[in-house]
């Protein structure tokens, strides 16, 4: 698999299969008449066309969109409120090619905001309205669950939605509260128990408290619990100017040591929002910093999902963290932090790479040539050694149709053997100019994950080295790490836009609309952890404890991005 | 009391307590001067176990779990980090004892005390060389897997009585646990036992001491692991799960069910809990050095050197074991239990048995 990839006859075949696929990308006029009277009205965002459908018809719709249309991904959910109305909106791609993008907006009305759920097409809806219901307010016809996702369920009123009072103390009674100190109940004839795993737990990582319930060793049924980690990072970025106040933001999302790849989400949005483009050097020193944070980020993943998996800090784990601290004392050199990285600039990077550059690029260099010795060993370590082998293969299993439905990206849903990676499929930054591979298993299963982890540091690997080669080369003069920005950005108002980026952990979109000022209307973050989540359920129904934290770990989650 | 009479090198001698009763001039046979003298020497055997356990387990873990994952581990607390060990015996004695609401008393305050002393009431019985024994029974070797089981009981106690989900799986775990790897250890020690004719501890050193092969100047002696390597290992892997460590650490399994039995355990009770896993640990390098590799006997050094020397490796393996290898699952490991180590175990008994009565035939 190399970036010439899908194949050109495997696209012929599909784009006479799929309605609105011409030679030359999407033909929205054809999409309409497919949609036909249901379509009240299109409106034109930066990334796609958005056709409004009326709130009683969006599971038909969205049937039609997927089964004719071939939009199998529901990338995000997107809820606001304006002055007159509520909107949702569905953002449709497909997994073939993630350039065919769709939305889907649905107003309903300020007095009684409501419209269908979009979980009987896609599973992924189920956690997206949710939170929409529970941080804007609208609800979800037909939705199977519709309670709040982020906030305590004694949470009130709806904090992004425009009559929210930020002031007003939230008083709850006492006999609201859940009791943690409520007796055991339990049907007479069940013989199951009931666990509350988290919110601390030494497999959670980080605070997640998954309600499971188990039948002997085995688990009979399990649900996730999120939000105990939410710090309103949507509302932060809406009070925040474009041009500077944002980009602290992302690194704080998934803070494991992803904080370039999380920034590049949010500049790629804002850049394509307000038309800015970003100097060549600027970009490939912008894709060699996001590679040495997946490098940085899949070293962890290993190291924690070992962790699970042995039950010790242990010589992986300890070996995992070796590895990541190299590239971390090369990432401090480049931006002079550890961790809340706040390199990327819109239209470009902070500054360039630290003089003097031979003695950095040599660094990066010497970590690059150790690199495949040290992936050996955890090849030696993990995927080799029986008893992993006997624990991790065959458990955990999320097949293809499911991963897809739940909108898994990333190593997850490259795990499973689906063929998607934006940084091919969606090119952004210097990746088409290099030459590297999308990594996928078929396996399906807890190895497989963490063999694509593993691998993928090696395509890495690849990347830096191409971009430490070019970056070297590259003439004193042309080294331009910064566009020409405005001091003050001010995009034009109820301009839209979504884009997303190959973050550490999947897909990881921005949704932004502007109303004319120096701050979002509206900023949404799609988060590639909040998604994965959902799949837990499937990967560990009738499985037994220890494998359902292995699975939790090959999910390699960060709760600071899931409640966000 | 010595039904086998050494001759040539007295590795072992009368059990201690008629040792000193010697020493002092005091009469050997005396019910009373033996009970006395008898608590003396449990006292002291104790005690040394105890000052093994600090050092080992509160700095000598540290730094091994160190060595083998890249780091220094203590270094700041006195020469080599080692006065971590007074500075964390106050800290884990001072800190507060919190008892859960409705927990199951006493079995929930029993259950340290029987998980710490079944594994020091073993010590009773094992020969360390230099007339160091507390005592000498005929039936030493059943005593000793006897008491080392009682641990399982207490594991249960506190699973069940801690009135805790998480306890309770570890409480049951530790139990599925035993009972798949009780019945290889003990069919693998009694090969052992045909061998030697006896279940006498002294009895057992002494079958050991003879020269298996010779090279050259350098005798190879007939300890049992090099008699019967196959048993040895079986033995061995059978000692992990006896002592729950990795791959076999399943009761405790933090990433899943955050300590097992002792996750509501704090302050002393814990203390004790600790304590007697690490002297379990030191009681199955105790028996493995005895039946396998010739209890104290080595050349050079004094026979008690050699004993703390194996018993010490065999600690060391399980501690590498602990740093390296993955933790199996509970229904694998039951799996491998009954259906492989059992039947491997059996097949070692019995071609043992064979072999043994074609050799005396």
């Amino acid at each position: 698999m190399s970036l010439e990839e899908p194949e050109p006859d495997e696209g012929v075949i599909e784009a006479a299969e799929e309605v609105g696929v011409t030679t030359d990308g999407l033909d929205y006029d054809e999409l309409a008449e497919l949609v036909g009277d249901r379509l009240l009205d299109r409106e034109e965002h930066v990334n796609a066309e958005g056709f409004v459908v009326r709130p009683d018809e969006v599971q038909d719709v969205l049937f039609d969109l997927r089964d004719e249309a071939g939009f199998d991904h529901l990338s995000c959910v997107t809820a606001q409120e304006y002055d007159d109305r509520y909107e949702s909106i569905y953002h449709l791609k497909k997994y073939d090619d993630p350039t065919q993008e769709l939305s889907v907006v649905v107003p309903s009305p300020t007095d009684d905001p409501r419209n269908e759920s979009a979980n009987p097409v896609y599973r992924t809806a189920d956690w997206h309205e949710r939170e929409a219901y529970d941080l804007v307010g609208i609800e979800y016809d037909d939705h199977p669950d519709l309670r709040r996702i982020l906030l305590p369920e004694t949470w009130q009123g709806h904090p992004l939605s425009q009559d929210f009072d930020g002031e007003e103390p939230q008083i709850v009674t006492l006999r609201e509260h859940a009791n943690p100190l409520q007796e055991d109940h339990r049907a007479d004839d069940a013989d199951t128990m009931f666990v509350n795993i988290g919110p601390h737990h030494p497999a959670t990582h980080g605070v997640l408290h998954i309600e499971t319930v188990l039948d002997g060793e085995q688990v009979a049924d399990l649900e996730p619990d999120i939000g105990y980690l939410h710090r309103c990072e949507e509302q932060m970025c809406q009070q925040g100017t474009y041009r500077h106040q944002i980009m602290p933001y992302p690194d704080r999302w998934d803070y494991i040591s992803a904080g370039i790849l999380n920034e590049w989400a949010y500049a790629r949005a804002a850049e394509d929002l307000a038309d800015i483009e970003v100097p060549e050097y600027a970009r490939v020193v912008r894709t060699m910093s996001a590679e040495l944070c997946r490098i940085a980020a899949h070293m962890l993943a290993a190291g924690t999902f070992a962790l699970d998996v042995i039950g010790d800090f242990t010589a992986t784990f300890m070996y995992a963290v070796q590895q990541r601290e190299r590239v971390q004392d090369i990432l401090e050199d480049l931006t002079g932090q550890r961790l809340m990285f706040n390199y990327l600039r819109l239209g470009g990077v902070a500054w360039d790479v630290p003089e003097p550059r031979e003695e950095f690029f040599e660094k990066t260099r010497d970590y690059l040539d150790d690199l495949p010795e040290n992936v050996r060993e955890f090849h030696n370590l993990l995927t080799s050694n029986e008893i992993m082998q006997l624990r991790t293969v065959d458990t955990g299993v999320l097949p293809p149709e499911e991963a897809r439905s739940y909108g898994a990206t990333g190593p997850v849903a490259r795990g499973s053997g689906i063929d998607y990676d934006l940084r091919r499929d969606d090119p952004y930054g210097h990746y088409d100019q290099l030459d590297w591979d999308v990594v996928t298993e078929d396996g399906c299963d807890n190895y497989s994950r963490l063999l694509v982890r593993l691998r993928e540091v090696e395509q890495s690997a690849r990347i830096i080295e191409q971009c430490v080669d070019l970056l070297e080369d590259w003439p004193e003069e042309d080294r331009e790490t910064q566009a020409n920005v405005p001091r003050t950005l001010r995009p034009d108002p109820d301009t839209e836009v979504y884009r997303a980026v190959e973050a550490a952990k999947g897909e990881l979109g921005i949704y932004i609309r502007s109303d004319g000022t120096d701050k979002p209307a509206r900023f949404k973050i799609r988060s590639p952890c909040f998604s994965n989540l959902q799949t837990l359920p499937v990967m560990s129904e009738g499985e037994y404890i220890p494998d359902m934290i292995a699975s939790l770990g090959s999910l390699d989650i960060v709760l600071g991005e899931v409640d966000r | 009391m010595s039904a086998v009479a050494p001759v040539a090198a007295p590795l072992q001698s009368a059990p201690l307590p008629g040792t000193i009763a010697e020493l002092l001039g005091l009469d050997p046979d005396a019910p009373a001067v033996l009970f006395v003298l008898a608590f003396l020497a449990a006292g002291a055997v104790i005690s040394v176990l105890m000052g093994m356990t600090a050092v080992l387990g509160i700095w000598g873990k540290r730094k091994i779990t160190a060595a083998f994952t890249d780091r220094i581990a203590v270094n700041r607390h006195g020469p080599y980090g080692l006065l971590i060990i007074p500075a964390d015996a106050v800290r884990l004695l001072s800190k507060e004892l919190i008892v859960p609401a409705q927990v199951d008393r006493p079995a929930w305050d029993l259950a340290p005390l029987v998980i710490a002393s079944s594994a020091l009431l073993g010590f009773a019985v094992i020969p360390m060389g230099n007339g160091v024994q507390i005592a000498d029974p005929e039936t030493g070797l059943a005593f000793v897997f006897a008491t080392a089981s009682i641990a399982s009981l207490g594991l249960v106690m506190a699973g069940y009585a801690s009135n805790n989900k998480f306890s309770f799986l570890g409480g049951l775990r530790a139990v599925a646990q035993n009972l798949a790897y009780e019945i290889p250890l003990v069919l693998t020690g009694a090969s052992v036992v045909i061998f030697t004719g006896t279940l006498q501890m002294s009895g057992v050193v002494e079958a050991q001491q003879a020269a298996l092969v010779s090279l050259g100047p350098v005798d190879i002696p007939s300890w049992f692991a090099f008699v019967n390597p196959f048993a040895f290992v079986l033995f061995m892997v059978a000692n992990l799960a006896e002592v729950g460590r990795n791959p076999f650490d399943i009761p405790e399994a933090p990433t899943e069910i955050v300590a097992g039995y002792q996750t509501e355990y704090s302050s002393v009770y814990f203390v004790l809990i600790y304590l007697g896993e690490f002297i379990h640990i030191f009681l199955g390098g105790a028996i493995v050095a005895t039946l396998f590799l010739g209890g104290p006997s080595g050349p050079v050094l004094p026979g008690i050197v050699w004993f703390f020397a194996k018993m010490i490796a065999v600690y060391l393996f399980t501690q590498w074991a602990r740093s390296a290898v993955p933790r199996l699952r509970i229904d694998q490991l039951i799996q491998i239990g009954w259906k492989g180590m059992l039947v491997l175990s059996f097949a070692n008994l019995v071609l043992t048995a064979v072999i043994v009565g074609v050799i005396q035939a």
